[in-house]
């Protein structure tokens, strides 16, 4: 594995065509205000790869919005999903390991994961709110992708990762050109990388890593919690958008049916048991839990990172709440 | 381990019969349409079609593989529509789930059991299984502690259990009536009745959560480690799985981890009382 080709980008349009009659096909799309997954057609306008990120995390694609899991309804076509960013092809190790973890294997992601080919980019820019690299995470695919693309110029350096991905460009390979990338051209590579960490570096030189913030966490009092929880206002946005948050209700419907709908801790009730006992009653200790769940606990049960830096419940929140500010405020004051 | 292959797939069950046990509380007896076994202390989701679905442990033996019986009290949304159920319905079951009581680590001890109001439901299951293999314990002693004498549940069983060899019953309410003969005060008074070797002893505690927290204080004050205090912590779960979230307690999911734990596992996870 990790064979490297290189393809024009006119042939990998063609390619992309070739295979819309088998597959349901996304690519990322600048519509002008933001980067999102949209369906590929031919002459697709706004496709662009190697930039952060999707509105929409990864997961949707595995966990919908509402999924029936007693009667799984197959998807009929099999999905291939080009333009993951790392931070959450990262995330999503943290999915496997709790809906793939044994004992209880979870049907419906299983099929939702095994009919997905997934196609990561290197990110060649950062957003405002990126930190990947400040939690060990590189902002280059380096697992979970089955294909990693990096398009300079006018052509596509692939990189095959997992045998799906490698069975796929078999067929490339059969009705297109495709080559070995130069020397030159995997040192652009390399270089577009190394600008992109320093970057990232740059941007977040102050915000402390992942185990140090569960370490601040766990030491911090009430104090900072209610203060930054002030203008929360439990819409859920933030677990919703993020990669890694996974809790869901079940719902159910006639005939012992049951309905697996994204759900959040940021809610009021979510934990609440009958007789109206709810550790999570308070604002602050909900906005808290959501932290805590990421950077103490998680770490104490999973090997995977619970935040992958993407930045999104920073850029969503409407009560203008950035968790790095809050982290970064607990480590000036450490 | 779980009988299903779609661990969401409910299992049908009969309702076989309703038993009123006090104003609040009532047991269903139900058959699964397949034989349904589980470790005493493990939980099933109860499903009523179409409306909802909660967590009990279940009150009867582990030994009886063809009906399960579970004692439910009204207190929300789902458990009302539970309590609307008559004789001939069908509700779904899934599980069971979680880590039971490990009855190998009270081998040759004293039990101890504290439970109050409708927390009698798992130690009831527990309390057959302590019948079945009474050999291997030197005694039983059971302190049952409800609000009033009409909410004492299961009657006719601690009637039964006062006349089994190695076992001892003693019970209190909140607020005694005319003929009441029992203790009167909180459950933890009938700590101070009882005579127990603590060193070779393990207390078992189920109930509502401020009964739970100060059954366990009082147990840690009269000397018990923190390791022999089995905890039944009932919270939101729902799943089952350790997915969903609900009944996250600190780093455990109580679904999958628990719902018994020792005190020393979870006294430094926040929010254990609640």
């Amino acid at each position: 594995m990790n064979e490297v080709l290189q393809i024009t980008r006119a042939n990998w349009n063609l390619f992309l065509d070739s295979l819309l009659t088998e597959m349901d096909i996304y690519v990322p799309v600048d519509n002008g205000y933001s980067i999102e997954y949209e369906i590929y057609a031919s002459n697709l306008e706004g496709v662009v790869y190697n930039r952060p990120v999707p509105v929409s995390p990864l997961k949707s694609f595995f966990l919908p919005v509402k999924e029936n899991v007693v009667i799984h309804r197959k998807i009929h076509n099999k999905r291939l999903i080009i333009g993951v960013p790392s931070c959450d092809l990262a995330g999503l190790a943290l999915l496997d390991e709790i809906y793939l973890g044994e004992p209880f294997v979870d049907s419906a992601y299983r099929e939702n994961r095994d009919q997905t080919v997934l196609i990561g980019t290197d990110c060649h820019e950062i957003r405002e709110n990126c930190h990947c690299t400040s939690y060990g995470i590189e902002p280059y695919p380096e697992s979970n992708a089955d294909v990693t693309l990096a398009a300079i110029e006018d052509k596509m350096i692939i990189t095959l990762k997992s045998e799906k991905g490698s069975a796929l460009f078999d067929r490339c390979r059969r009705s297109f050109p495709v080559g070995e990338p130069g020397e030159a051209i995997l040192k652009l590579v390399q270089q577009k990388r190394k600008e992109t960490k320093d970057r990232l570096a740059e941007q977040n030189q102050h915000l402390p890593g992942y185990a140090a913030t569960g370490n601040l966490i766990r030491k911090s009092g009430d104090e900072i919690w209610i203060r930054h929880s002030s203008t929360c206002v439990s819409c859920g946005a933030c677990a919703t958008i993020c990669p890694t948050c996974t809790c869901f209700l079940l719902i159910d419907r006639p005939d012992f049916e049951k309905v697996r709908q994204v759900d959040a801790c940021q809610y009021p009730g979510f934990e609440r048991i009958a007789a109206g006992e709810d550790p999570l009653r308070q604002k602050y200790v909900r906005f808290r839990n959501r932290y805590m769940c990421k950077y103490v606990w998680k770490p104490e049960t999973f090997k995977s990172t619970a935040c992958t830096g993407c930045g999104r419940c920073i850029d969503c929140c409407i009560g203008s709440i950035s968790k790095n500010k809050i982290f970064m405020e607990m480590a000036a004051n450490s | 381990m779980p009988a299903q292959e779609n661990m969401y797939k409910p299992l049908r069950a009969r309702v076989e019969k309703v038993i009123p046990e006090s104003p609040a509380i009532k047991s269903f007896v139900l058959l699964p349409e397949r034989e349904f076994a589980f470790r005493t202390g493990e939980f099933i989701e109860l499903t009523v079609n179409g409306c909802g679905e909660a967590p009990f442990t279940p009150s009867s033996s582990p030994l009886e593989k063809k009906k399960i019986e579970v004692t439910v009290m009204k207190a929300g949304y789902v458990t009302e529509k539970i309590h609307e159920l008559q004789p001939g319905e069908v509700v779904g079951i899934r599980g069971p789930f979680g880590r039971g009581y490990p009855l190998e680590r009270f081998y040759g001890k004293e039990v101890v059991i504290l439970g109050g109001g409708c927390g009698f439901a798992p130690i009831r299951s527990l309390l057959y299984n302590l019948i079945a293999e009474k050999d291997k314990f030197d005694k039983v002693t059971l302190c049952y502690g409800a609000k009033t004498p009409e909410d004492c549940i299961y009657k006719p069983f601690v009637d039964e259990l006062r006349k089994v060899e190695k076992f001892e019953v003693l019970r209190s309410v909140d607020k005694a009536d005319e003929g009441w003969e029992e203790r009167e005060g909180v459950v933890t008074v009938l700590l101070d009745d009882i005579k127990v070797n603590i060193t070779n002893s393990v207390a078992v505690v189920c109930g509502p959560p401020i009964m739970m927290k100060f059954g366990t204080f009082k147990l840690l004050e009269m000397g018990y480690p923190e390791h022999d205090i089995f905890l039944s912590m009932e919270k939101n779960m729902s799943c089952g799985l350790g997915k969903c979230g609900h009944c996250m307690m600190g780093k455990y999911y109580v679904c999958k981890d628990g719902p018994v734990f020792t005190y020393e596992e979870i006294k430094d996870q926040p929010d254990i009382w609640k």
